[in-house]
């Protein structure tokens, strides 16, 4: 039985090593970041049908749980640390070859350092611990940001920067003013403790917390760094960025709402702060010129949908919301990554400098054209099993106020549908400005295109592979009794 | 118009956390994992000071993330400011008489009681942080006296690489030898000695001579980009 | 009144620097001042932590000598809260203030307002 303990120490005993082995061999620090995330992905495989039935505590230091700090492997967090391999696993063999300038052995171990932080954020269960290695995903994203050093670059790592760091400092104020009502860091003891607190001492912890992990995020009022941050960085930080660490700060408010604080009563807040993240980013990607903030202003439209579906607070919408998650990860790093190297071959970012890339580029083109296709939620893509489950849940709740707020949906996603549906005709469907000479992106970009291709339409064909991993994570979400049970025995 | 929102904003912010820190009353011991500590430290630890128990023991995994971070904005910063890639001549003054002898002076007398602090980190306040900052200052003390020396670049970057090295190593093998990661496997001794309490001198060693070699780094970079 | 703020004026001391330091976020132009709040933000909210811990008429928690009375001894808890807090905020800082330097060097200025080619 493996520890997962080795999940965070192996990707950052090996990101401390890679000065070392630069020092030796020039090339190797390109390789270490995939061998540290496939370790990754195969001791999460290998740990997946263990928690669901039960999850793993691991106590660290070797202390008894409320004086210590302890990691829960449980559904949610096998769950999250799969994607988060898989995902940094398939965008490192991408960067092998699309980072070419600049100190690329820096590069690599920072990437290797914001997973790390990632992963720790999820199998943590300790609100200081959280606070740690949240710190750690956002300072290696505020360093990758800035990693191309053009003007837009360092412009938006800076306004990134503040913006996260003000966040951060909220944060800590919450968790001072949570240790000082219950004596106690850790998540179960506190969740155990706050049924005998006063409502209203909540109430400023709870707001600090949904701010300060709000900014990363990317909830509605806190989200104005995230077009800057997206669209500047290099392609592949675009794509781990929009598909793990603004997923990674959602991750965060959900366990500390649904786990910690138990409210029930802010759910319908959270729903409809998260339609009105949702229309305001697809509104604003529809007026988009600039390919990538575009798809950063998707990310904010999506985030949206997902954080509505998890404040519907049914099993069947936290499962729908989860899938979401899934499925937008997994489209939105696809589109990252063909429209690396569709604006590197069309020397700009504009979408009309992008005629007829569809017969220059056809591979890549055609992987943008599903990715498009499975975030609007289209038929045998992720995307339609995941919007087919929130809709569900949405109309199952047999409130008005839901159904009113599906009908918001459904007209963010028509309003998906013509933005996408405007890129792909310029992809295909305008006419050719020379000979076009078909020249591919390079085979270490197209591997990992290939796959996320297959897992999209493998899951869209088959949801029935995920939905069991699914249900299980949102019913700890849901059962906090459960939790608190297992870790404080 | 910017102002008076902002301070609108904060009086609302100021008066939202007034009332929530009426149920936090101040000088009033409040926890029962604070007592813990204290009552059990030196037997369960072996370290005197239960700070440094707290922090490398108790909750050793905070202080692996934060040495983390540290290195994340060393190598970050190192990224962004080397970019630029032109190597300049500038004319370097050198400095007065007073102040080059002053800082020759004290530079080996400041390292040894950075030494010194990291050293007896488990023993009297300090540790490794505080010391590497102490170390951190005599380099920058340097820079400032004798202006033309530069740090090597490789003894510092491997200074680095091998304190958070050493640290995920002793927990590695806290995992192999006590069933835990991190947990204290090597002898507790007798407290108040110097070689006592396991493995926390040893981790903060390693996180002292981290920790001063990163700062030490960073003022570099800092420097040279001026 | 004397009671409340001498039982108080720790509380009320950090959340000063706190307000001000978001103040000095929102309201001024020039980055390196923005950066000072940073640190004052971050200044107050470690002060902030460090007096939760304490008990009044306590002393350091550390055993120098082996028969001292532990019943009065502050909680070490917030203190390995702030070390841990104070690192991260230097390292904020120290990454803020690099990109300060290249943000000077690719625009000649260093207000915000004129460091806008992003919009919309």
């Amino acid at each position: 039985m493996v520890n997962p303990v080795l999940l965070i120490i192996v990707p950052l005993g090996l990101a401390f090593a890679i000065p070392l082995f630069a020092l030796f061999w020039k090339g190797a620090a390109k390789y270490i970041p995939p061998a540290a995330l496939g370790f990754n992905l195969i001791v999460s495989l290998i740990l997946l049908p263990r928690v669901l039935a039960e999850p793993i505590i691991v106590s660290l230091g070797g202390w008894q749980p409320p004086f210590c700090i302890n990691l829960v492997a449980g559904p949610v967090g096998i769950l999250f640390s799969a994607i988060i391999a898989l995902v940094g696993l398939l965008v490192s063999i991408y960067a092998l070859d699309y980072i070419r300038e600049g100190a690329v052995e820096r590069y690599h171990t920072l990437y290797l350092l914001l997973l790390t932080g990632a992963t720790g954020v999820v199998l943590t269960g300790d609100i200081f611990n959280l606070f740690v290695f949240f710190e750690i995903l956002c300072i290696s994203s505020y360093a990758l940001v800035a990693y191309l050093g053009e003007r837009s670059g360092i412009e938006s790592a800076v306004k990134y920067l503040i913006q996260g760091s003000v966040g951060s400092s909220f944060l800590l104020i919450g968790i001072g003013l949570l240790y000082g009502q219950f004596g106690t860091l850790n998540i179960a003891d506190i969740a155990e403790k706050i049924t005998s607190a006063s409502p209203i001492s909540l109430f400023v912890p709870m707001v600090l917390f949904i701010t300060g992990l709000g900014v990363e995020a990317a909830i509605f009022p806190l989200n104005a760094w995230l077009p800057d941050a997206h669209s500047s960085a290099p392609s592949s930080i675009s794509a781990i960025l929009s598909g793990i660490a603004i997923e990674v700060g959602l991750y965060a408010v959900t366990r500390v709402i649904f786990t910690i604080f138990g409210a029930s009563g802010i759910l319908s807040f959270l729903a409809v702060l998260g339609i009105l993240t949702l229309l305001v980013g697809e509104i604003c990607a529809f007026s988009q010129n600039n390919i990538k903030r575009m798809l950063a202003y998707s990310s904010i439209g999506q985030i949206g949908l997902i954080l509505f579906a998890l404040a519907i607070g049914t099993s069947y919408g936290v499962a729908g919301g989860l899938f979401q998650l899934l499925s937008h990860t997994l489209s939105k790093a696809l589109l990252f990554l063909a429209a690396g190297y569709m604006i590197y071959r069309a020397g700009s970012m504009e979408i009309s400098a992008m005629e007829g890339m569809g017969k220059k580029m056809p591979i890549t083109c055609l992987a943008f054209t599903i990715g498009a296709f499975s975030l609007v939620g289209l038929p045998p893509f992720t995307g339609f099993p995941s919007k087919f489950l929130i809709v569900r849940a949405a109309l199952a709740t047999q409130e008005a106020f839901f159904c009113v707020l599906i009908g918001l949906v459904l007209l963010g996603t028509v309003i998906e549908v013509a933005y996408f549906f405007r890129v792909i005709q310029v992809l295909y469907f305008k006419g050719e400005k020379m000979n076009s000479v078909k020249k591919e992106a390079p085979i270490a970009a197209l591997i990992p295109i290939f796959f996320f291709v297959a897992l999209i339409i493998t899951v869209g064909i088959y949801p029935r592979l995920v939905t069991d991993v699914l249900n299980s994570a949102a019913s700890e979400f849901l059962n906090r009794l459960d939790y608190i049970r297992s870790v404080l025995g | 118009m910017r102002r008076t929102v902002a301070i609108l904003l904060l009086i609302i912010a100021g008066l939202g956390i007034s009332l929530s820190l009426t149920s936090i009353p101040f000088g009033v011991p409040k926890t029962k994992v604070g007592r813990h500590y204290i009552n059990e430290g030196v037997k369960e630890t072996g370290a005197t000071n239960i700070v440094t128990s707290v922090v490398v023991n108790y909750r050793g995994f905070d202080t692996l993330g934060e040495v983390t971070v540290l290195f994340i904005a060393a190598i970050g910063l190192g990224a962004v400011l080397t970019a630029s890639g032109k190597e300049k001549e500038r004319k370097i003054e050198p400095a007065s008489l007073i102040l080059g002898t002053g800082c020759r002076f004290l530079f080996p007398l400041i390292l040894v009681f950075g030494t010194y602090v990291f050293i007896h980190g488990h023993l009297t306040p300090g540790g490794g942080f505080q010391g590497g900052a102490i170390i951190a200052s005599g380099f920058l003390l340097i820079y400032l006296g004798c202006r033309e020396r530069r740090i090597s670049r490789v003894a510092s970057n491997l200074a680095e690489s091998l304190g958070g090295l050493t640290f995920v190593v002793i927990g590695l093998l806290g995992l192999v030898f006590g069933g835990h990661f991190l947990s204290n496997f090597l002898p507790r001794g007798t407290a108040n000695a110097l070689f006592s309490a396991g493995i926390i001198p040893i981790i903060y060693i390693a996180v002292g001579f981290k920790v001063g070699s990163e700062l030490a780094g960073i003022i570099d970079n800092l420097i040279e980009e001026s | 009144m004397m009671s409340f703020l001498n039982s108080y004026i720790y509380y009320t001391g950090a959340f000063g620097l706190i307000l001000i330091g978001l103040y000095i976020i929102l309201v001024k132009h020039n980055l390196i001042k923005v950066i000072v709040g940073l640190g004052i933000l971050d200044t107050g909210v470690n002060l902030f932590l460090v007096s939760v811990g304490y008990i009044t008429k306590g002393t350091a928690p550390i055993f120098s000598r082996s028969e001292i009375n532990s019943e009065h001894m502050v909680d070490p808890v917030p203190q390995a809260l702030v070390l841990t807090a104070i690192v991260i905020g230097v390292a904020v800082l120290a990454l803020a203030l690099s990109l300060s330097i290249r943000l000077y060097k690719h625009y000649g200025t260093l207000n915000l307002r004129k460091i806008r080619e992003q919009r919309w």
